[in-house]
Parts: C-alpha cells; structure tokens; sequence
C-alpha cells in the first residue's frame, strides 16, 4: 500500500502502515490454539483497532466532506436563482449539521484518534460554532446579509478540500498531489474572504444583539453573576484576529504536529497567512521532489 | 581554550570563537559573551551543548558555577557550545510586583470610586458589610504576596522572560477587575452571616498557613541562591508535597464561600487548574532526584496538592 507521505503532514499514518507491515510479518507465526477458542494477540488486536480507527475516520471524513458539498451546492444554486439574501435559508441545515459534526475533531484530538492539539483546535471550531448559532441561527437578521454568501461559500470551500484530503488519505492511504496544491493554495484567497466575513457578520449583528437582550442575565441574583451578549461578542470581535496570532503560538509550540494542526485552521490574521504562505512553498517544492 | 558558539541554525552567534583560560568557568564564559555583544547579558543566555546527531533527550544545560573543562569529554582545548537567546528577562520580583500590583489597585477602585455609573447604575448604592470585609481580605492577600516576593521567597531562576509579565498581568488584572467589579456590584446579593464569618475565618487561616509555608520553603534554600532541591518537610509538607498551592487554593475558596460570585469561583478553578499543574511537575521532579539510589534519600509518598484527590 503507498503511503509515501507526499507532504508529511500525514506522519503519524506513515507510522501505522509500517506497524500494519511488521503485523502482516507476524500473521503466520501465530498458529490457532487445539481447541477452537481463539484469544486475539495483542499484534492482531492493534491491527483490529488500527483498521476500526480508519474505517470511522474515512467515514467521518467522507460524511462531513458529503455535508459540506451540499451547502456549497445550494449556496450556488439560491444564489443564481434568489440572490444573496436567500442563501442562508438554503443550507441552513447541511451548514448547522457539518460545522456541528466538527466537535467531534475536538474529540478525535482528546482521545488520540487524530494527531492534533486540542488547544489549536477548540478556539478554531468555538469560532465557527459562535458564527452558525450564536450569530446566524440566534440573531435572523443577519441573514439576509451578502456576507452569508461569502462566508459559506469560503467555508465550503476549504472543508470540501480539505475534508476530501483526509478522506483520501484514511480510506485509499494517499492524496492525490493537484488536492494538496488546493488545499496550500485556495487558503490565498479563501482566508482573507472567511474571516472578512466572520469579522463583518458580527459587527452587523451587533446592534440586534443589544436590542433582542438575548442570552443575557442580570443580577441581583443568588450567584451575583451577570452575562451581556452583547458585550461579550464584543470581546470575541476584539480577539478574534489577535487570536489568530496566539492559536498560531499554541501551534509554534507544538511544533511536531505542525502540519497536522492546519488541518483545523480556517480563518487567520496577516501573520498566519504569511506563515501559511511559506508552509505553501516548502510543501509544494518537496512533492515535486518527492 | 577555544570556545565555538554556535546557534540552533548552525550559524557562529560569535566569529571566530571565543578565547578563555583553560580554568575558566561557564559564568566566566557568560560575560565574555556579554562583552562582545552588549545585549546578551547572562540571564538572557541559554547555553548548552550541541545533541548527537539522531540522539533523543534533553539537551545537557550549562551550569555558571561550574568549569567549562568539564563539558569537554574528548578535545580539552576546543568546546563548541550551542547559543539561544531567551529574549528580553526581567526579575521575578519585578514581574510578580506587577502582577500583584493591578489587583491592588483595581479592587478598591472598585469599591470607593463611583465606576457603576458607567455602566448604567445611576444612584448611591448601599454597601453590605461582607463586601467590606471582602476588601480587607483581598488587599491583604495581594499586599501579602507583594510582601513576600521582595522578603520572603528564593527563586530558582533569577529572571523570567518580559513576555510574561504581559501575559502575567493580563491574567492576573483581568481576573481582578472580573471578580472586583461583581463583589463591589450596586445589585450584589449578600450570602448569611454565618457563611460569611465560616468563609473569611476559613481563608484567613489558610492564607497564615500559606505564609508559614513559604517560610519552611525559604529556609529549604540557601541564601547563595543556587536554587537546589530539597526535600520539603514540617507542617502540611509532611502529608503534602505542595502545600503552598493547597493553602492558597483553600484560602481562596475561603473567600468564594463569603463572597459567592460565579466569577470568584471561575478564577478558583482556573487558578487550581494552573496550580495543579506545576504541583505535577513538582512532584514528579523531586520523585525522580530522590529515587533512593546512591545515597540520595527516597522521596517519601505524599499527595500533590489536594488530599484526598490528587
């Protein structure tokens, strides 16, 4: 099977596909007991869980990327036939369903399954899950803004790259190098429009913030707690670019898994975009060398 | 001897190298470091010698007091020497007083000065006596820890790097100003009386046992500052290896219970989760010097920092 990592990024698979030779090596040695009970070896049981882990993560990946494609599709399609302000009641749904489904990444990085650092990652989809409730499906009158249609159609975009490219990786062992130049270069131009959106879409909403009082509490109460929506959109407008700058520290210091961590990244600040950009150059001059 | 200074990258930090005696010493190396380039002041140093190529570990620290002779295990004449630059340092006394220093100020702002105007909350506001006390407690806490960085404590390195005095402060003053701004609140709601007594009595006894830890902990060091490690003991270190960090979680649990504010309790947890996390290492770095080999004394079973749980 070739699982010569064209960009790297993928090291930890490289790791498994080695194990899965040395277990094929151990196979015939291990001869069935008389009787008909056989208990598994702890080679074979690895093999098991190793084969389980990526037939769930080809599916997870191929399930999310199928999500993904629909919201791009009837981005398009409300888009030609409504206009802008359609957009948002068109892929309401595959948006909500695909962008909630990536909480299980957060998973996937506490339990092992997946190579990334939780600390990366959980900012990221907070940011995403903050953008489709806590400002699409909680504040209506966004919706009908041009930004949702810049915003889904970056989003979908990226995803479908990049969900495709696991998906490749996890259930056939290798990517095909045109979906890794897509996936280091469509981010070019894919990041500036995403966040510009995001950025945009809050700021919209934040005078429907105010006026609707939503999610807020006010004291007195038992706790002595109080929570202002509107000025904690606010403080996420406020970090969100400088934010991008420490999730790309969080990232810088967990160096090792580097490439993986990108995987999750899909909004970035001018220093990620640079930094992106120089990932771009050593990862296509080495598959060209590769 | 000839000293070859390289960086990570393999560039030379120094052209040509640097000559010393053949006695010198690793600090005698750090300010001839400094006299050819003015900015790397030894506590900005980090040297160390290079890795084997292909060899996992750590990379092996060079140590001032000791001679560069003994870093040398082939050639005695020549010792390439890997060069990082730790950035800008500031002192530990320095970067704690201004951590300590915003929630000091910020609190009583909070208390005295009519700042609830601004948010909307026009009028005089009744003040109750818990947050009264809760004033006094949290000065004394934060005037304690000032008090202790420049008397009391012994630090095991002599400087941090000046970006943590950004990110110290941001936690340290955002938390204060969180918590400052619910407890003085022109709306706070008071707990009992009697959980507030249990509360502050309980704290205060707590951050008085913190003290007196801190105390145990200066003397385990000697005042010539090498920064070696001990094996703690007396009072709460007999059970507990980091019963500094267990009084100071209890004491601010003791204010949480006289207080009740979410944000008090948000700070808590946050601050044991921080706490917890370098007792571990603690813990884990006094089990390994004294594992009971050579001489060295066994580190003896204790809890880390909050019996019963961990």
């Amino acid at each position: 099977m070739a699982v010569e990592d064209v960009d790297g990024i993928y090291a930890h698979f490289g790791g498994s596909s080695a194990h899965l030779i040395k277990l094929h090596q151990c196979a015939h040695l291990a001869s069935p007991p008389p009787f008909s009970i056989r208990i598994p070896s702890p080679s074979s049981m690895a093999g098991f869980l190793y084969a389980l882990r990526r037939i769930y993560l080809s599916l997870y990946n191929w399930t999310v990327f199928i999500g993904w494609f629909q919201v791009l599709y009837f981005a398009v399609k409300a888009l030609r036939e409504g206009g802008p302000t359609t957009v948002y009641d068109a892929v309401e749904k595959p948006l909500q369903l695909a962008q909630t489904a990536a909480v299980l990444e957060i998973l996937h990085g506490i339990v092992g399954l997946v190579r990334s650092p939780v600390s990366a990652t959980l900012p990221q989809i907070g940011s995403r899950l903050f953008l489709v409730w806590g400002i699409l499906w909680s504040i209506p009158e966004t919706r009908t803004h041009v930004l949702v249609s810049s915003l889904v159609i970056s989003w979908s975009i990226t995803e479908i790259i990049r969900y495709s490219f696991f998906g490749m990786k996890e259930a056939l062992g290798f990517a095909p190098s045109w979906l890794l130049w897509l996936r280091y270069s469509t981010f070019l131009l894919l990041y500036p429009t995403g966040i510009t959106s995001e950025v945009g879409l809050i700021y919209v909403a934040l005078p429907f913030i105010k006026a609707s009082e939503k999610y807020c509490i006010r004291m007195p109460n038992k706790w002595n707690f109080t929570f202002d929506y509107f000025y904690a959109s606010i403080i996420a407008l406020a970090i969100y670019v400088p934010g991008m700058f420490l999730v790309l520290l969080i990232i810088q210091v967990n160096k090792d898994c580097l490439p993986n961590c990108f995987n999750h990244i899909s909004s970035g600040s001018p220093h990620m975009y640079g930094y992106m950009l120089g990932q771009r150059k050593k990862a296509l001059s080495k598959s060209k060398t590769a | 001897m000839k000293v070859t200074l390289v960086s990570r990258s393999g560039r030379e930090v120094i052209k040509g190298g640097i000559e010393l005696a053949d006695g010198a010493t690793v600090s005698d190396l750090q300010e001839a470091i400094h006299g050819r380039i003015k900015k790397y002041y030894p506590s900005r140093q980090r040297l160390t010698l290079p890795l084997q190529a292909g060899s996992q570990g750590k990379p092996i620290v060079l140590v001032p007091k000791s001679k560069l002779a003994d870093y040398c295990d082939g050639n005695a004449n020549n010792l390439t020497v890997l060069f990082k630059d730790l950035g800008i340092q500031v002192s530990y006394s320095t970067l704690f007083f201004w951590e300590y220093l915003g929630p000091l100020i910020i609190y009583p702002i909070c208390y005295y000065f009519p700042v609830y105007k601004y948010f909307g909350y026009e009028g005089e506001r009744v003040v109750y006596p818990v947050q009264t006390y809760a004033l006094y407690y949290w000065c004394f806490h934060y005037f304690k820890r000032i008090m202790e960085t420049f008397f009391i404590h012994r630090f095991s390195h002599a400087t941090s790097p000046l970006s943590n005095v950004f990110r110290n402060c941001a936690y340290y003053w955002t938390f204060g100003t969180y918590i400052a701004y619910h407890v003085n609140h022109p709306l706070y709601t008071p707990v009992g009386d009697l959980q507030m007594k249990i509360g502050f009595t309980f704290g205060l006894i707590c951050q008085i046992s913190n003290l007196y830890c801190h105390l145990i902990l200066r003397n385990l060091r000697s005042p010539s500052g090498n920064g070696g490690y001990q094996i703690p003991g007396g009072f709460l270190f007999n059970i507990v290896t980091c019963a500094n960090y267990t009084t100071e979680i209890y004491q601010w649990l003791g204010f949480n219970i006289a207080t009740q504010t979410i944000a008090g309790y948000v700070f808590l947890i946050v601050a044991s989760l921080i706490m917890t996390n370098w007792a571990l290492a603690k813990h884990r770095r006094l089990k390994k010097l004294f594992d009971g080999k050579e001489g060295r004394p066994r580190y003896p079973r204790r809890w880390v920092i909050l019996p019963p749980f961990i």
